[in-house]
Order: C-alpha cells, then sequence, then structure tokens
C-alpha cells in the first residue's frame, strides 16, 4: 500500500512540475523581465505602457474584442450545438463538422480568405474588415466551434433520467432552460471562458487586419524593437484578465461537478414545421462563415505553377510542423491523461490550486477537462475492484483506466495536435531562422509572395490540418438517440 | 370503458422485442403491480404510458382519449397527468428539494404561493420539510426515495408510475415507504401502476397483479 501511494504521488508531482514549469515558469520569467532594466529593478516599462498614449486604446480594443467574440460565439454557438445534439435537424452532423473546418486551421486563413473576398467587392467592405468589425467576424468564426462542440459534448453526457423526469411534467422550453442547460453548464461556461482568452491573446489576426492590441503591441516590441522589458510589461495586463477569468470559472464550477450515470443517448427534440427553416439558416451559417472565406482563399490554389513554387518554398516546414505538433500532442495527452486521472482519484483539490498554470500551459487545460470527461464515464468501482484484487496503482493505471480511455487519449490527442498544428504565435516565437514550421513561414511570405503561392501553401497546411479533423469524426461516435 | 387501456401495444429496439401486441386494462385508483424477471418489458409499459417511448403498432388511451397511437405520440408527457418515480430517482443534481419539487408546479403555472404550501405539505406528509435546502447527494437513500415520491406527487396527479423504486433499499425501509405510498395513495386517489421483479413488494402495495412475460402478460 505504501509503495502504490508513493508511486502515485511521484507522478502526481511530476505531472504538477511540469505543468507548473510550461505554465507558471514562463509567466514568472516575464513579471521579472518586466521589472528590469540593466539588472536593476525598475517600474519603468510600467510607467511608460501605462502613460503612453497607446495603452488604454490598445488594452481597451483587447478586452472589446474579446468580449464582442465571446457574445457572437456564445448567441450561436449555444444554440447551434443544442441544436446539434438533441433535434432531428436534417444534415446536422455534416453542419457540424463544417462549421468546425475554421477552428482546424491557423486563424489567420480565415482573414486571408475574407481579404480575397472584401477585394472582389470594394472599398467600403474592404475597410470594413481591415478594423474591428473583420476581426469578430473572422475571430468567431473561428472559435464558434469551440462553443458549439463543448455545448453539444456536454449536452451529449447529461443524463437522459433528468430530462425523462422533467418531460413528464414540462415541455421542452422549460426542460432545456431548467434542466439541460444547468446540468451543462460547466462545459458551456468552459467554452465561454476560453474563447474570451483565446480572442484576447489572439496576435495573427489583429495583425493582420490591421486592428491594435496589446498582443500585437507586445510582439511588435518583442520581435521588431527587441524591447523586452516592454512587451512582457504589455503582456502583463493580459494574464492578469487571463487570470480573472480563471477565477471567475473556477468560482462558478463550485459545486457544479455533476456525475452521470447514463450518457451519451440523448432525448430528442422533433423540430416539425421549424425544420426545414432551421436546416436553411443553418445551411447560411455554414456558407458565411465557411464555405466563402475558404473557396475564395483557396481558388487559385490549384494550378500547377503556384503548387510547384508552394513545395519548394515549405521546403521541410511541413514535416517540421507535423512533427512538432505530433510530438507535443503525445506529450500534452499523456499530460492531461494522467491529471484528469487523479482529478477523477479524488486529488482535485491539489490540482485547483494548478489551475492557472494549467491554463497558461494552455493546450493542457484542453487534453486535461477531455480526459477527465472521458473518464467521469468509467464508474470509480472498476479501479475499486482493482485495487481490492492487490493491483497497484501503475497497474491499475495501464490495465484498468488506459485500455478502457481508448478513445478518449485518441480524441485528446487529435484535439492536440489540431491546436499545435495551428498555432500561430507560439511558432512565431520560438522557432529559430530558417528552422520555421509551415504556418509561420505563410505568415512571413504573406507580405511578398504571390496571391497563387500563398493560397497553395495554404491548401497544404490545411490537408495537413484537416486529416486530423477527419479522423475525429471517425472516432466520435455519433450521439445515440432516444426517441 | 377502462380508465387506462393498452390496445396490443408493440414495441422493438432494434432486433430485441420488448413488447409484443400486449394489451392491458386499468381502472381508476387501481393499484395494478406489473410483476415478472428482468427485460420481460415492464419498464417499456411504464414509459409507453408516460409519452417517452412512441409505441409501434396499437394504441394507448388515458381517460377516454387516444394519447398514442401506432407511430405517434398524440399526448405529449406533460399533458398526460401522470407523475414517475424512475428506478435511479433522476433527482435533479443541481436543484434542491425544494427546487426539485417546484419544478412542475412552476411549468404549470401554480400561483407561487399555493406552489410553496404544497410543495411544504407534500415533504411533510413524507417526513422531510427539515430537508427542504438539502441537494439530492446530501441525503440518504430512503430520502432519496421520498423526495423523488413527493415530486412525483406534488402536482397531484391522475396517475403515478413507479419503475422498481424501492429495489435497493432493505426490507423495514421498503416496508416504511410501502406504507407511506398506501397513505398517500388513499388519500390523493390516484391510479398506482408499480413495476417490480420482488414477489413481497407486489404483495404489499397490489390490488391486482399482472405477471409478464416476454412482453406479454401471462
Amino acid at each position: 500500500m505504501g509503495r502504490t501511494v508513493r508511486t502515485e504521488n511521484i507522478v502526481l508531482w511530476l505531472c504538477i512540475a511540469l505543468v507548473a514549469i510550461a505554465g507558471l515558469v514562463p509567466i514568472v520569467v516575464m513579471a521579472v523581465e518586466s521589472v528590469r532594466h540593466n539588472g536593476h529593478f525598475t517600474l519603468d516599462h510600467y510607467r511608460e505602457l501605462i502613460s503612453s498614449a497607446r495603452f488604454r486604446p490598445l488594452f481597451g480594443n483587447s478586452i472589446q474584442l474579446a468580449l464582442a467574440t465571446t457574445t457572437v460565439c456564445g448567441l450561436i454557438g449555444v444554440p447551434a450545438g443544442i441544436l446539434f445534439a438533441k433535434s432531428d435537424l436534417s444534415l446536422r452532423s455534416g453542419f457540424m463538422w463544417l462549421l468546425t473546418v475554421p477552428l482546424v486551421l491557423p486563424p489567420y486563413f480565415v482573414a486571408l480568405g475574407w481579404a480575397r473576398v472584401v477585394a472582389r467587392i470594394g472599398t467600403i467592405a474592404s475597410d470594413w474588415l481591415f478594423g474591428f468589425g473583420g476581426c469578430v467576424l473572422v475571430l468567431s468564426s473561428v472559435f464558434l466551434p469551440i462553443t458549439m462542440l463543448l455545448t453539444f459534448a456536454s449536452i451529449l453526457n447529461v443524463d437522459r433520467r433528468f430530462e425523462e423526469a422533467a418531460r413528464l411534467v414540462s415541455g421542452w422550453p422549460g426542460v432545456l432552460r431548467r434542466v439541460t442547460l444547468p446540468l451543462s453548464a460547466p462545459g458551456i461556461v468552459f467554452s465561454i471562458v476560453l474563447v474570451f482568452l483565446l480572442a484576447m491573446g489572439e496576435l495573427s489576426v489583429p495583425s493582420f487586419l490591421r486592428y491594435p492590441t496589446l498582443p500585437v503591441l507586445s510582439f511588435t516590441q518583442f520581435a521588431a524593437s527587441y524591447n523586452f522589458g516592454a512587451a512582457t510589461a504589455a503582456a502583463v495586463p493580459l494574464a492578469a484578465i487571463a487570470f480573472v477569468g480563471v477565477l471567475v470559472e473556477s468560482a462558478f464550477l463550485r459545486d457544479r461537478d455533476y456525475t452521470f450515470r447514463s450518457t451519451g443517448q440523448t432525448l430528442f427534440i422533433s423540430l416539425r414545421h421549424w425544420k426545414s427553416p432551421l436546416a436553411a439558416l443553418t445551411a447560411a451559417l455554414c456558407f458565411a462563415l465557411v464555405i466563402l472565406p475558404l473557396s475564395a482563399l483557396f481558388a487559385d490554389a490549384f494550378s500547377p505553377a503556384a503548387m510547384h513554387e508552394a513545395m519548394q518554398r515549405a521546403g521541410a516546414s511541413v514535416v517540421r510542423s507535423v512533427m512538432y505538433s505530433a510530438v507535443a500532442a503525445t506529450i500534452l495527452m499523456a499530460l492531461g491523461f494522467l491529471l484528469g486521472h487523479f482529478m477523477r482519484g479524488g486529488r482535485q483539490r491539489v490540482l485547483s490550486a494548478f489551475t492557472l498554470a494549467l491554463y497558461t500551459a494552455q493546450y493542457c487545460a484542453v487534453t486535461t477537462r477531455l480526459s477527465l470527461a472521458g473518464l467521469m464515464l468509467i464508474p470509480t468501482s472498476l479501479d475499486e475492484a482493482g485495487r481490492l484484487s492487490g493491483a497497484m496503482w501503475a497497474r491499475r493505471l495501464f490495465r484498468i483506466s488506459i485500455p478502457l480511455s481508448t478513445r478518449t487519449l485518441v480524441c485528446a490527442w487529435l484535439a492536440a495536435y489540431i491546436l499545435c498544428l495551428r498555432d500561430v504565435p507560439i511558432a512565431l516565437m520560438t522557432a529559430p531562422p530558417g528552422g520555421d514550421p509551415l504556418r509561420a513561414r505563410i505568415l512571413t511570405l504573406m507580405a511578398n509572395g504571390a496571391p497563387p503561392m500563398i493560397a497553395s501553401l495554404c491548401l497544404i497546411m490545411a490537408i495537413a490540418s484537416l486529416i486530423p479533423l477527419a479522423i475525429l469524426t471517425r472516432v466520435i461516435p455519433s450521439r445515440g438517440i432516444i426517441e | 370503458m377502462s380508465y387506462i387501456e393498452v390496445d396490443r401495444v408493440s414495441k422493438s429496439f432494434g432486433e430485441r422485442v420488448a413488447m409484443n401486441k400486449l394489451s392491458l386494462h386499468i381502472e381508476r385508483s387501481e393499484r395494478l403491480v406489473l410483476f415478472g424477471p428482468s427485460g420481460c418489458g415492464k419498464t417499456t409499459v411504464l414509459r409507453l404510458l408516460a409519452g417517452l417511448e412512441i409505441p409501434e403498432q396499437g394504441s394507448i388511451r388515458i381517460d377516454g382519449r387516444v394519447v398514442a397511437s401506432a407511430g405517434k405520440n398524440l399526448v405529449p408527457p406533460e399533458k398526460r397527468d401522470l407523475g414517475m418515480v424512475f428506478q435511479d430517482l433522476a433527482l435533479w443534481p443541481h436543484m434542491t428539494v425544494q427546487q426539485n419539487l417546484m419544478f412542475g408546479l412552476n411549468a404549470r403555472r401554480v400561483q407561487k404561493r399555493e406552489a410553496e404550501a404544497r410543495v411544504r405539505e407534500m415533504l411533510q406528509r413524507v417526513g422531510l420539510e427539515h430537508r427542504i435546502d438539502a441537494k439530492s447527494h446530501q441525503l440518504s437513500g430512503g430520502e432519496q426515495q421520498r423526495v423523488a415520491l413527493a415530486r412525483a406527487l406534488v402536482s397531484r396527479p391522475s396517475i403515478l408510475l413507479m419503475d422498481e423504486p424501492l429495489s435497493s433499499l432493505d426490507d423495514e425501509r421498503k416496508r416504511a415507504i410501502a406504507s407511506d405510498l398506501l397513505g398517500l395513495q388513499s388519500q390523493f386517489g390516484f391510479t398506482l401502476i408499480y413495476v417490480t421483479h420482488d414477489r413481497s413488494e407486489a404483495d404489499m402495495l397490489a390490488s391486482r397483479v399482472c405477471q409478464m412475460r416476454d412482453g406479454r402478460v401471462v
């Protein structure tokens, strides 16, 4: 028994140390750098930042952009998730995966696509796109799948018995409002906080659409002016907002950790005469947010000359993109699964203290949440039976939990792979000259490359991103419906 | 004409036939126990009566009104004037005991003051008025059973469906809740349809027992 506890604790603290190093150390280093100049303590960077005429408008722009994007994603993504999870809408599965496409691509692809669209319309549309409205449009279509998919998954997880009990006394609107949505709230709130944080930290879209925000300022200070102190000072307000966001989410989720006995089979809502209008509305949404910008982007991609040049320019960066993302996804999957396993095993309190680190280690929060959601579906009695039969923690992990979580692990790996593959800021910040992955190379080539060649490069990148999405559509089971 | 008439109803789940041209007549205020082994279709009868399943063939009539017939639910569950206690109770975990009971009354637009009075009265009746602000996970197994019973009855339905609700309790608690149930039935006069595979429960509660096997009454 003593040995069991030791092994478990060692692994737990190892995981926490890894997340802390990946998540908290950069924040600490950043904070220290922001108060140092020539080896001395100073608050000059903050003084300069706050007194700078640009700070308030930029900070306001970042908050406004994040709030507007979150609002749009919440208002469209949550109803869409409900519709796809619970209704008999025609072609719902196809619509859902189509709306998911922008999420798996680097965010600036959609912006580039819209730029091609407005170039054909005229100056007024172009003026609108290159500003606040355009940023909200692009970021909303990129992050909409987060609220939609997490709402979809959370609703499918609700035990249908609770809805059946409510259906005996109330119509569907009351059941959704009072039972289904409150029980799905943890997943929905998580998605909303995630969208807010991602939108606030987004660099490539505001930068491309020339909408000034704090991340753009921070990156410019870092990459163009080599002023690390000013760059980190500009990033600190963003970190503070992220911290507040995580606190709000944690406070909301307190006492809302529901465990459901039977999940995956949902009661369905018959749309009746609303079926055709809602299908038309969803099709219009798919066209406006996905088909229109991406078809404009890829329209020039298929010429042999452009494709040949793109292949030459891309070089080894395609392999690097896939390899880095695959390695990172494997680490994230393993770490996320272990953290989820510890949370499921009652170590929630220890790990709650590291929530911020989980968020700052960005995608680790996603794999941990996905793993935890999968592990919640496995009865604890299976692990307890293993323990009673004398199996040590590691044996139970490898012989019981992991074999029962194959699908969860595959989903977590694919999600992490997609997120790593599409990530732009980390690639821009960390890639050495000549060693950049494809999404960073496209961004740098966009300034002076021929549009058809850029389109071909985007197409190559899109294919690398869409293959795992296609696998995901096969791995994630379609909803079970109780009629 | 009987109060509830199930007329040659069939229902399958994929390859498995859960109910095969089953007919059943139940009188008003009767206490009918459906008794039989696991998988014989008892729960499906309750779910069809509740409107949570749709019959593939046959029809269901409640109080002279056809509520479902071959492939169609003509009256939605919330309009059938019935309460149900589920096997796993299905108490909403995010609500307190009071909120669990108020939900149905609010949905039926009962005045707030009257609804609160009815909730208090019902909780008093099942001996749980002191647990009004507790959430389901803070209650013992027996208390959860009584809250589920109170929730099903607070909107004063004409029919109460119970799906093996006492199966997880010891004999003493079973007897106590069965006695409560009989008292409530004589007070409110609802029609009770009770599903069990336990002969002793059937004997305690039934005014009539129907034995089921392979989706038919035998």
